[in-house]
């Protein structure tokens, strides 16, 4: 039972950390809390079930096509609605809340179009492998390898690369992006095109597993910000880290209670961190720096 | 007739619940989408109060608004030291767990099949029985709130709450207990909500959770938003606006099952429209900077 | 008799010792000045101080009290008041508002109190009103009461951030820039003002670049450099030490 448990929470951790990942990426660089990324996941999950199941495409070109027009709207979504706040230097408030204002916008045109039931991605049973005394499906052990790629892929991305090093300094110092000579514009498609498509798997492997609904984006909104503070704000591995430990808690706090609690978890991990470690795990306190800044 | 009467009250509701969430917005400057949460939370103790232990309409009042209030602690305190982004997402966190607790504790709330044949209040021994009784009632507890919140909000503590607004760092460098101050104004806010809360599931003599959902948050913040926040007479322009407008759109004779999708389609690009081009919204003072 | 006390303060940025090691005394009653090149760390030792930063090391005394990393509003509650180099008003509110915000102990404070005990706070807003009405005679902005601070020169702003700092009635005054940007014959009326605060017994430090007014009203200077201090004195002892001639104005 507990082997199981903790493997279900690996794995749903892992989904946690792909949102959470793509969350950090634009926050950190950009400073923008994408309310519309939870719209973007729902919307992922949607154009694979819209290509699969309605037009009969086959799974992997449709999962290829849904991750590119998701990337193409990551960047709509910045070039749209952003870019004119930026310029104009629109508080965070504003960013906010048309950020909330376009996820709105988002989920309910996917419940008018498709309606509010829940739809299976995958009809039938899915295959299982038993490893020992753990049973896995295969969208699951799909969902780690896929993980731990494309994780390996993007510390590799941040440390060895050129536009690597940009976000690692943006990170540290969000105003030099004018300053340091990149395109800032080209720099901002690339971020925000990443991390939608880091959503938008998020959404097709969890959508595989468990089927989707127009509320799905919130809860994975959800556990990917508390991720990124568990972790630890600007830290990407602590955002990575931070999913696996949610789901893991997660899954274990089912076994205890039941699954109706699940969001509640999510909850009280975040209160406790707020409580007694705002920095997160791997994060450095700066709150005071901050205030004087 | 009734149904003007009807959407006469639902108004003062909503007056009620845009005025108090204008104390945390558009006075301290924190976003919140926990307010739906509170009125819940109000609807659930005063109804629970009423049919559980039988007391009386304004002691079950009372008690729902100092519930409301304790409870909002739980969220602010840890909260504050949370710049605004961080603190929209624990209200929201807030908001879905309230409903989760409201939706999964069967054997206190009812859950899914709600809670129903809540009687209508009868004060000083006036029993209120029709609505246009309710609605005179519900004028009179809107207008006693409105009038509560307009002295605050005109008191020197509106006034720290928007120096806090505007500059917390020179606030606290002049002596003011921010983190205190805030805490304050978001328990009022909460408070008020649960009037709010205890008003409606009298009226509508039936709750179950799905009135108090994080959608109704967005709402009750739109309505601020779009109104406009700051002063008084924003969020009673967003109000009229967001509870009169949908009402004209029947007669348009949309099909039921996506006519509320559609609704929310309008407010967030309404939404996105008034922070492009007018961040006061139609009549608000705060431009959210 | 020393007020208040610095021991051996340090706070880094980084890898920059923006204050290294800095110990100061400020006497009641006296006019202390501030001096040293840009980034030499005198904003941060008033951040330190009112506790906008925690430092890294070290030790605030004031009245016999260890103050050191308290928080902001508590130190203010204390007596130290705080002008800021980069003004920080309360841009959407009027002239008025901003120094109606700053008096302190006010019962309206308390939103209960503000309801259900009006005289006493009716009272003491008309007392508040009319010092505010003072305050902007003296400092020239009575025609500006409603404007919104946001719409006021730069130098008006500076102006009403003084006359914000006193509505506060701070014992010791941190000022930062006093002068800077406000017209000279605004700068005479500072400079007495900052006389009569301190022989009215409030203990005021200010930093400032014109050296001229240094002269003029400091009883005592430290000059720093680097994060630390490197020079202090009488005004005549610094500014006439040749280190200090060197390092900072240049000849
Ligand atoms: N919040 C902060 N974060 C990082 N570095 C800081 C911060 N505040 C100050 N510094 C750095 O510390 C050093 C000292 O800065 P400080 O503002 O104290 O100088 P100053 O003496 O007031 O200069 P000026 O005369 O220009 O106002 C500078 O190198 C500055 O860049
Ligand atoms: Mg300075």
């Amino acid at each position: 039972m507990l082997p199981q448990l903790i493997a279900n929470g690996l794995v749903m951790g892992c989904s946690y950390a792909l949102v959470a990942l793509g969350f950090a990426l634009i926050y950190n660089t950009t400073r923008t809390f994408h309310f519309a990324h939870g719209g973007v996941y729902v919307l992922s999950a949607y154009l694979l079930y819209t290509f699969r199941n309605l037009w009969g495409i086959p799974l992997v070109p449709a999962a290829i096509l849904t991750l590119l027009l998701i990337a193409f709207l990551g960047v709509a979504i910045d070039e749209v609605l952003y870019r004119p706040l930026v310029k104009r230097g629109s508080s965070q408030p504003i960013q906010m809340l048309s950020s909330l204002g376009l996820y709105i916008v988002i989920i309910n045109l996917i419940a008018m179009f498709y309606g509010n039931e829940t739809k299976m991605l995958s009809p039938g049973v899915q295959p299982t492998y038993t490893v020992g005394h753990i049973i896995l499906a295969r969208t699951q052990i799909v969902t780690a390898v896929t993980f731990v790629v494309l994780f390996v892929s993007l510390l590799f991305l941040l440390r060895k690369s050129r536009m690597g090093k940009t976000i690692r300094a943006l990170r540290d110092d969000p105003e030099l992006v004018s300053a340091s000579g990149i395109n800032a514009r080209f720099f901002r498609w690339s971020v925000f095109a990443l991390g939608s498509v880091l959503a938008g798997v998020a959404a097709i492997l969890a959508g595989l597993d468990v089927g989707i609904d127009p509320n799905i984006g919130m809860t994975a909104l959800l556990s990917g910000a508390v991720a990124v503070i568990i972790g630890g704000v600007g830290v990407f591995e602590g955002a990575a880290l931070g999913g696996i430990a949610l789901g893991l808690l997660q899954s274990l706090a089912i076994w205890q209670t039941s699954a109706r609690w699940q969001d509640m978890v999510t909850f009280v991990v975040l209160i406790v961190f707020l409580l007694f470690r705002p920095q997160g795990l791997f994060g450095i306190r700066r709150r005071a720096e901050e205030m004087a800044g | 007739m009734n149904y003007l009467l009807h959407i006469l009250v639902i108004i003062c509701i909503y007056l009620v619940l845009g005025l108090s969430l204008n104390l945390i917005v558009g006075y301290t400057g924190l976003l919140s989408l926990s307010h739906a949460a509170f009125y819940g939370i109000g609807a659930y103790i005063g109804t629970l109060l009423m049919m559980n232990l039988g007391l009386g309409f304004l002691p079950s009042l009372a008690l729902a608004v100092i519930g409301a209030m304790l409870l909002s602690l739980t969220i602010s305190i840890p909260s504050l030291r949370l710049k605004g982004d961080y603190f929209m997402l624990a209200t929201l966190g807030f908001q879905i767990i309230v409903f989760a607790v409201l939706y999964n504790w069967v054997g206190l709330t009812r859950g899914p099949f709600g809670i129903p044949g809540i009687p209508r209040p009868s004060l000083f021994g006036f029993q209120l029985r029709t609505v246009g009784h309710y609605l005179g009632f519900s004028v009179a507890v809107a207008a006693i709130c409105l009038g509560l919140l307009f002295l605050i909000t005109h008191s020197p503590f509106g006034r720290v709450l928007k120096a806090i607004r505007e500059d917390e760092m020179a606030a606290a460098a002049l002596g003011k207990d921010t983190p205190r101050l805030k805490v304050v104004a978001f328990s009022i806010a909460a408070g008020f909500a649960a009037v709010s809360g205890v008003l409606f599931a009298t009226y509508m003599r039936y709750i179950d959770p799905t009135s108090f959902t994080l959608m109704e948050s967005i709402f009750i913040l739109s309505v601020i938003v779009i109104g406009g926040t700051g002063n008084v007479s924003g969020p009673i322009a967003g109000t009229i606006l967001l509870i009169v407008l949908p009402e004209a759109l029947r007669f348009l004779r949309i099909p039921d099952a996506i006519a509320a999708n559609m609704r929310q389609v309008i407010y967030g690009l309404a939404i996105i429209l008034i922070m492009r081009y007018r961040p006061q919204g139609l009549l608000g003072e705060y431009r959210f900077e | 008799m020393t007020v208040l006390e610095l021991n051996n303060l340090s706070k880094s940025f980084g890898g920059v010792r923006a204050v290294d090691r800095v110990s100061m005394g400020f006497r009641k009653g006296r006019i202390t000045g501030l001096i040293g090149p840009n980034g030499a760390g005198k904003t941060t030792v008033f951040n330190l101080i009112s506790g906008f930063l925690k430092p890294d090391e070290g030790k605030i005394s004031y009245q016999d009290q260890t103050i050191t990393g308290i928080l902001p509003w508590k130190v203010a509650r204390m007596g130290i008041g705080r002008l800021f180099q980069d003004i920080h008003l309360f841009p959407h509110m009027r002239v008025v508002d901003n120094i109606l915000a700053a008096f302190q102990k006010q019962t309206g404070e308390n939103p209960l109190l503000a309801l259900f005990v009006r005289p006493k706070v009716t009272a003491e807003e008309k007392n508040h009103r009319g010092q505010t009405q003072e305050l902007l005679r003296f400092v020239g902005l009575s025609d500006k009461a409603n404007e919104l601070a946001e719409n006021l020169s730069h130098g008006q702003q500076k102006l009403l951030s003084i006359a914000r700092l006193l509505a506060a009635e701070a014992d010791v005054l941190l000022m930062d820039e006093p002068t800077a940007g406000v017209s000279p014959q605004m700068v005479d009326k500072i400079l007495d003002l900052i006389k009569r605060l301190a022989e009215n017994g409030r203990t005021v430090v200010f930093i400032e670049h014109n050296m001229n007014v240094v002269i003029e009203i400091a009883d005592w200077v430290y000059f720093m450099d680097n994060g630390q201090v490197a020079s202090f004195g009488s005004p005549d002892d610094v500014l006439g030490d040749p280190e200090v001639r060197k390092a900072y104005i240049g000849v």
